[in-house]
């Protein structure tokens, strides 16, 4: 039973309820997700350029000094002439120490001749430093290129060279060419100007136009790092790389053609998103068992009460009418079980109902059994009367014990219904006994259409009627009259009516018959038994009616039966 | 599900997860293709990489450097020749260029006048990057100085130096190779004699990198090696016990060079980049660390000797590219104690 109805329900039930609940859970989430997501990688954003306009502001500071330096030392005499290898150096060093006074702390600045080799620096020069080649690196970059100052990424890993280089071609006072101008920046310089400027979170590094390593805080990330990030470019990625928890974003440079390339540690990280998918997943495991739980419960609600109708009905079906479901749900369930429960009690009123009738009709037989008990010895005697009678002759007793044997003999016969001809013999057998106890003090006349002699009706159904006309309707009157007419209505009817012109009924008597209890009915015990046969064998509708004649001095009582024949 | 909600729940994720990754709208440094190049080397990094530098600084190209093995390279540009990434392959003993020459086109330097036509093919398929003549090495402590002189003074049977012989596998490294062929051509008589009795006197230990020679002969492992002028140099300038002999039989003084990769995608970048190989500010920064300049006008470091003071083979590329494989199989064969088959 339950496997046929509730799985099924169960399932679509669960889905339901999973779809509403975890489709919004799972949407929220993402949402949420995206939205974190897109809110911290904006205002990251907006942090990272914040810091790249600092430190892009701290190398203008810087290299604006150096452009300046290079403009205040150009077209000098003094300069040109000491480069040229005559002049004193004192007061070389003193041009070369004003110019460079703000910028001192962020470069070595040096003086080179035309060959090349540094002459006066800010710094110490090298023991024995040799010339640097004009036709390679910054010095043929001054050459080539003039102003402003270009500037060369130096990829010497010794620790003791710079790492950025600019050189500037001087002139001297006539415009020809007096010597180079070389600013060096050592990782020192680089760290004066930059370290600690930034956000501590925040990795800064440098990089040449063509994305090779000058500086970073950490020296072993600038080697290591911007290849990879250069790799990247080249291959057309983006630079932040998702595989990474961290971000980059790079700037440019202008004056020295510097990248600056700030990382900063993803705060949208791959476990942040890990912790936001276990939260939504753990959100959907709820979903998931709520609905579980939902499901099972309104299901085994709808199944449960509907589970116990059906072995009720069960039960009503092999015929156990005292069952009663539990209806004290107020829903629709309660409403169908409060109607099975109606249903069963009407069906065991009904149940009774018939076994009472059953009991009835049985007492009825044995009555009529009793009734039996000696008849025939009853109408031998009756016949042995008749013929002592005869012998004697007494021709009044030997007529009445005929009529009595013959209405004996009817009375104990088998058959329970008999032709209409053949209850109105009787009925005449009758009236002959009753004319000579009553010394023939009434009329009677009959009449009996031959299409109704045919007709089947309950055995001695007319002679109690008669009687009670005789023993009440006549009783002390003289010229008593009795008629029974018998005829068939226009709805197929037959209808037997017994009138006569006594005193009639007394007027609460009157109508249907039906109703009125057996002990109620009093001396009219014939009728009752009548009325009674004639329910019980034709149904409720058909039975007695007594009505008064509308002189009002007789009683006529008329029964209604249906119309059987023999054979039909 | 509907069919339609099914739709809108599709349009609703879409939106959801397009619209959000849009925010990554970044300026983009990467330059253009028309300022990139790509060069395959076998160069050591000291070498590539200040070259590499000033051809960026003085051009404004990009170039992407891919290192490897000389052969390793080729194999990998023989492999990609359908729709190569390389623009050039810088680095590599001319031989091996020539033996791979399908994957290359034939390039003339706008510089080729001032190289030394010895150094130029005719074909023009490579440009010639520096001479490297082929030396013998020996350890100052082990062997006294003059003892050594020739190619021959090796192949003498049961000799000092059988079985302390330091060279590498010819199929291996490229300048092992050339060192074998240039001793074929330096002995008369049929070259798989020659083969059979170098590998008696090498005796089967034979070193899987030309890095190898330089070590074993420094730590005393070998006695003698053989190896390029250059890598010898630059050991002795690092203050190692090894000193170098130019075999009085003969030496050779095959080039290395770089080629224009067949369909290139960046061929003027790759053709600039020839052409600065050759100019005479790089040629002149490779004799400053003993590399043998191609050019005529670029002056070779003092301290090497002159080409014409030193006993030079006529070294036959075509020949030494054609027989390579004969070549490489006598000597295994030799190597292995076989006979000849």
């Amino acid at each position: 039973m339950k496997h046929t109805f509730s799985p099924s329900f169960r399932v679509r039930l669960f889905a339901a309820l999973l779809l509403v609940s975890l489709a919004p859970t799972l949407l929220c989430s993402l949402v949420l997700a995206q939205v974190f997501r897109v809110q911290v990688t904006d205002s990251s954003a907006s942090w990272a350029d914040e810091q790249s306009e600092l430190v892009m502001r701290l190398l203008d500071t810087a290299f604006e000094g150096f452009a300046d330096a290079a403009q205040q030392l150009d077209g000098i005499n003094t300069v040109s002439a000491a480069l040229g290898g005559s002049a004193d150096g004192t007061e070389v060093y003193s041009k070369l120490f004003a110019a460079t006074e703000n910028v001192r702390d962020y470069a070595a600045f040096t003086l080179c001749d035309l060959d090349g080799l540094p002459l006066y620096s800010t710094r110490q020069l090298p023991s024995g430093s040799n010339a640097l080649p004009t036709n390679w690196g910054v010095l043929h970059a001054a050459d080539y290129a003039g102003e402003p100052i270009t500037y060369v990424a130096d990829d010497s890993s010794d620790s003791g060279s710079p790492l950025f280089q600019g050189a500037v071609k001087l002139t001297d006072g006539t415009g020809g060419d007096a010597g180079y101008l070389l600013i060096s920046m050592y990782r020192s310089d680089f760290s004066a100007l930059l370290d600690g400027k930034y956000g501590a979170q925040y990795t800064l590094l440098l990089a040449s136009r063509y994305w090779r390593p000058v500086y970073c805080e950490q020296t072993s990330l600038a080697s290591t790092l911007v290849p990879e990030l250069r790799q990247r470019l080249l291959n057309g990625e983006d630079i932040s790389s998702a595989s990474e928890d961290f971000l980059y974003s790079a700037a440019y440079h202008e004056a020295s053609g510097l990248y600056l390339i700030l990382r900063q540690p993803m705060l949208f990280t791959s476990s942040t998103s890990d912790l936001l998918f276990t939260i939504s997943g753990i959100c959907a495991l709820i979903c998931i068992a709520v609905s579980v739980l939902l499901s099972f419960s309104f299901s085994r609600q709808l199944s449960r009460p509907i589970q116990r109708l059906n072995s009720a009905m069960t039960a009503v079906e092999q015929n156990r009418l005292d069952v009663q479901v539990d209806a004290e749900r107020g829903d629709e369930l309660g409403q169908l079980a409060r109607r099975f429960n109606g249903m069963v009690v009407s069906l065991r009123r009904n149940q009774e109902q018939l076994v009472e009738n059953q009991r009835e009709l049985n007492e009825a037989q044995i009555r009529m059994l009793q009734a039996q008990l000696n008849p025939h010895f009853l109408c031998n005697t009756l016949d042995t009367m008749k013929w002592i009678s005869k012998i004697n002759r007494v021709p009044q007793v030997a007529l009445m014990s005929t009529d009595l044997a013959d209405m004996l003999r009817f009375c104990i016969s088998a058959d329970e219904r008999v032709p209409l001809r053949r209850e109105a013999e009787i009925l005449e057998r009758y009236i002959e006994l009753q004319k000579i106890r009553l010394s023939d003090s009434f009329a009677f006349s009959m009449h009996l259409p031959a299409e109704l002699e045919d007709c089947l009706v309950p055995k001695m159904i007319l002679q109690p009627i008669v009687e009670n006309a005789i023993l009440h309707g006549l009783c002390g009157k003289e010229n008593g009259g009795i008629t029974v007419d018998m005829s068939e209505t226009r709805d197929g009817l037959l209808t037997i009516t017994v009138a006569d012109n006594g005193r009639g009924f007394p007027l609460d008597m009157l109508g249907p018959y039906r109703g009125k209890s057996r002990e109620g009915c009093g001396e009219h015990l014939g009728l009752y038994n009548v009325d009674t046969i004639l329910g019980k064998y034709y149904g409720e509708s058909f039975g007695l009616v007594l009505t008064n004649a509308a002189d009002g001095a007789c009683a006529v009582v008329t029964a209604t039966l249906p119309i059987q024949r023999e054979g039909n | 599900m509907s069919r339609t909600s099914k739709i809108l729940v599709a349009l609703a994720l879409a939106l959801l997860l397009t619209g959000c990754s849009s925010a990554a709208a970044e300026v983009s440094y990467a330059p253009p293709e028309s300022e990139r190049l790509t060069v395959y080397t076998s160069h050591k990094e000291e070498v590539y990489s200040p070259i590499i530098r000033e051809f960026e600084e003085r051009t404004g190209i990009w170039v992407e450097v891919v290192t490897g093995g000389t052969n390793e390279l080729l194999d990998r540009l023989e492999r990609e020749a359908d729709s190569p990434a390389a623009d050039v392959m810088f680095g590599g003993g001319v031989e091996s260029l020539e033996h791979y020459g399908e994957l290359f086109t034939p390039y003339l330097s706008s510089e080729a006048e001032n190289i030394d036509p010895q150094y130029l093919p005719d074909d023009c398929l490579w440009t010639p990057f520096s001479a490297l003549p082929i030396v013998l090495i020996y350890n100052t402590k082990l062997v006294p100085a003059g003892q050594l002189t020739r190619w021959s003074d090796l192949l003498a049977p049961s000799s000092l130096y059988t079985g302390r012989i330091a060279f590498a596998d010819p199929e291996i490294s490229g300048s092992s190779y050339t060192a074998l062929v240039t001793l074929l051509l330096s002995q008369s008589g049929e070259w798989e004699d020659t083969i059979r009795a170098f590998a008696a006197a090498v005796d089967g230990g034979q070193l899987d990198s030309s890095g190898a020679v330089l070590d074993c002969v420094e730590d005393g492992s070998a006695l003698v090696g053989i190896t390029l002028e250059e890598s010898a140099l630059k050991r002795i300038a690092a203050g190692s016990d090894i000193a170098l002999v130019y075999p009085a039989d003969g030496t050779s003084f095959v080039p290395d060079g770089s080629a224009l990769v067949r369909g290139a995608p960046h061929e003027d970048n790759a053709k600039a980049f020839l052409d600065f190989t050759v100019s005479r500010d790089v040629q002149g920064l490779m004799a400053s660390q003993y590399r043998r300049p191609v050019r005529t006008d670029v002056e070779t470091s003092a301290e090497l000797p002159e080409h014409e003071t030193l006993a030079v083979l006529d070294y036959d590329v075509d020949w030494a590219s054609d027989s390579r494989d004969a070549i490489l199989m006598t000597w295994q064969f030799c190597l292995g104690g076989e006979e000849m088959p």
